[in-house]
């Protein structure tokens, strides 16, 4: 029973991770109509800026300022950054191409995500940069239940993301901004025509889209320790995954999406073989979207004639 | 008068002709005539992801040479090739060094499936080359006649590791995890017989060189299961495993394969590791290298055995010159196959068998102590 709870407690880690990614990837889909390829590339940069503040106050080792203080900065540094960059990227390369046919925003996505991860290649070469976290986290600081062994990492990564998901959703059903982007994920032309400011909307989107992508970088960086330049691909496919899983512009989709795709992935490993992980867990979700073909959460499109 | 001109005359065509002759193809390297002057390449992945291995590899080479052009007074040349261990990469930098008529011979390319890609473009010009680090055992099965290897094979590692686990170690069970690569699964399947012969339980995992996360793997660890082996080639997932085993209060010893040597990114107290390299600070008689090497930085395993290969090729330039041939591709080859070195910067003799083994390869087992440095266990 207790291989049971620990492999629950990988997954819904794992999970949590996955779910906080695949909400940027849902959310930016859910606006622009975009399959954001260079999404996972903004959770690398994130891991990235969470490594260097470790860096600059003093290293894993000799830190010169409280934990918790570090771990503020860490994560509120990665959000403002790739949420800045977000911005940047849509400003620049993808709102030129507005109305462009669709397949040219894709294939600029593709391209601005090769961009990232050769520039973070130039920047800060193809070595592994170690977070080192259980140096300034000890693993003794979780607790153990029998068999079962849960640190504090884990226990903050569940926490801070299940936190930003329902802030996240509450910030799209309850603000002002929220209700701008579900109309302008409706439809963008109408919202523009009752002087919804799209450009700004879309702007916000990639903004806290992108910061998500941030602070899970930093989550994956504590969590896992390694970060390189390549890191983002899997996270992207699996966020994108998640999200198409859960119904490609849902937020409670992507969150539910995500979550799955850990479970399973730690219940298949642990009960079956980690040789066949990716093979059925691949399996199961072609098997959800046979089923149900817009997602788990996602809404069938009508199409008016 | 007219007489003497003639045969002055002559005296000097003679000379002149002499010395168009050592110019072209050099006479006797340590005979005190003109230099013996060739060029060999080197491939080696001096920028990309593995570029600190790369770079280690060039300073190695370029001490050889300096110190082979010194004792041999020959003026042989580094022509660099960057592969960034891709097979497409080490495809192009052979192109290039195969098609620049100075180059002789060449040292690398660091990986095998590089080694794989470049063989038949080095057999088709008759040009030797030889690696550092590449250890597959396929490489040595004859289709590649030009091809050499200073270090041991993988079959030579798997039965050392894992006869050392089986006759020091003693777990009752184990696990082991390829990386779905095939050197990883070559290393498992040289392993897992030896096990599995001496009565030990072998649980067998695979997992992608992309993963990150092992703790769902790290769960299915036994409180019988006292050794995990992982023959991989990225440090830092060996690294996070063991943190992962850390975690979740697993006492299990990894044992690593000469893939995850890497004193900065692996050092899990405990750990065991593999090298077709000796740590070089340890070999007495390579004291002035050493000291000679430290003006590049710290260095590892990749290093040494990049200058020992270099080493080949410079004395099997030298010796075409000392029999008062011009060095080509097809003499330098000859001579190579020839290399009988009684030691070595490796610690041991180099000769080749008919295939391009080192007749004498064998690897090194460390341990990585509780202050996360590399111990040689002797023997």
């Amino acid at each position: 029973m207790g291989f049971f709870f620990q492999e629950l407690v990988n997954g819904i880690v794992v999970g949590a991770l996955y779910s906080l990614i695949a909400l940027g990837f849902s959310m930016v889909y859910g606006v622009l109509k975009l399959l954001n390829f260079a999404h996972g590339d903004l959770y690398m940069v994130g891991a990235f800026a969470g490594y260097f503040v470790i860096q600059w106050f003093g290293g894993s080792k000799a830190l010169t300022i409280p934990v918790p203080l570090l771990l503020v900065i860490m994560f509120v540094l990665a959000a403002a950054l790739t949420g800045g960059l977000g911005v940047a990227i849509e400003r620049f390369a993808y709102r030129p191409l507005r109305n462009a046919p669709r397949i040219a925003p894709l294939i600029t996505a593709i391209g601005i995500s090769f961009f990232l991860e050769n520039a973070a290649l130039l920047l800060f070469g193809g070595q592994f940069r170690i977070y080192n976290t259980s140096d300034f986290i000890p693993f003794s600081s979780g607790f153990q239940i029998g068999s079962v062994s849960v640190d504090a990492v884990q226990i903050m990564v569940v926490v801070l993301g299940i936190a930003l998901m329902i802030a996240l959703q509450q910030l799209v059903v309850r603000t002002k901004l929220g209700k701008q982007m579900r109309a302008v994920a409706a439809d963008r032309e109408a919202a523009e025509m009752l002087g919804i400011n799209v450009n700004f909307t879309i702007a916000a989107t990639f903004f806290l889209g992108s910061a998500l992508a941030g602070v899970a970088g930093v989550m994956a960086g504590l969590l896992f320790n390694q970060v390189t330049n390549t890191i983002g691909f899997l996270a992207g496919l699996k966020a994108f995954t998640a999200a198409v899983v859960g119904g490609i512009g849902s937020l409670p989709g992507a969150m539910l999406g995500g979550l799955l795709i850990g479970m399973a992935e730690s219940f298949i490993t642990g009960y079956v073989s980690s040789t066949f992980t990716n093979l059925l867990v691949f399996g199961l979700l072609i098997a959800v979207m046979l089923v149900r073909p817009s997602g788990l959460l996602g809404q069938v499109q009508l199409q008016k004639v | 008068m007219k007489g003497r001109n003639i045969i002055a005359a002559s005296a000097l065509g003679a000379l002149v002709a002499a010395g168009c002759g050592s110019s072209g193809g050099g006479t006797t390297a340590g005979g005190g005539s003109k230099a013996c002057k060739a060029s060999i390449g080197i491939e080696a992945p001096i920028t990309g992801p593995v570029a600190v291995l790369g770079q280690e590899q060039l300073h190695f080479a370029q001490l050889a040479l300096s110190l082979d052009n010194k004792q041999n007074k020959t003026k042989i040349t580094l022509v660099q090739g960057d592969t960034q261990l891709d097979p497409k990469q080490a495809t192009t930098a052979t192109q290039q060094l195969t098609s620049n008529a100075n180059v002789l011979a060449v040292v690398g390319p660091a990986g095998s499936q590089e080694v794989e890609a470049v063989g038949p473009l080095f057999a088709r010009a008759t040009m030797a080359f030889i690696s550092g680090s590449a250890t597959n055992v396929t490489l040595t099965q004859g289709k590649y006649p030009t091809f050499f290897r200073v270090v041991s094979n993988d079959h030579v590692q798997g039965m050392n590791d894992a006869n050392y686990i089986v006759n020091n170690l003693h777990p009752k069970a184990v696990m082991i995890v390829d990386d779905q690569e095939v050197y990883s699964t070559g290393l498992v399947g040289f392993m897992t017989p030896i096990l599995k012969a001496a009565g030990i339980k072998v649980d067998h995992q695979s997992v992608s060189q992309k993963l990150t996360d092992f703790s769902s793997l790290v769960a299915k660890v036994t409180p019988a299961t006292s050794v995990v082996i992982l023959p991989w080639q990225v440090a830092g997932n060996a690294q996070q495993f063991g943190r992962n085993l850390a975690q979740q209060h697993k006492k299990a010893v990894i044992f690593g394969t000469d893939g995850l040597f890497s004193p900065d990114a692996f050092k899990i107290p405990g750990s065991y590791v593999s090298a077709f390299g000796p740590d070089i600070t340890a070999i007495p008689a390579d004291a002035s290298l050493v000291t000679a090497a430290k003006k590049y930085g710290s260095f590892g395993t990749f290093g040494p055995p990049i200058f020992a290969a270099t080493h080949v090729i410079d004395e099997a330039i030298a010796s075409v010159c000392k029999a008062g041939q011009t060095p080509s591709r097809s003499n330098v080859l000859a001579a190579i196959k020839k290399t009988n070195e009684s030691t070595s910067i490796l610690g041991q003799p180099i000769s080749f068998d008919s295939h391009g083994d080192n007749a004498h390869g064998k690897f090194f087992l460390f341990k990585i102590n509780s202050a996360g440095k590399y111990e040689l266990i002797p023997g």
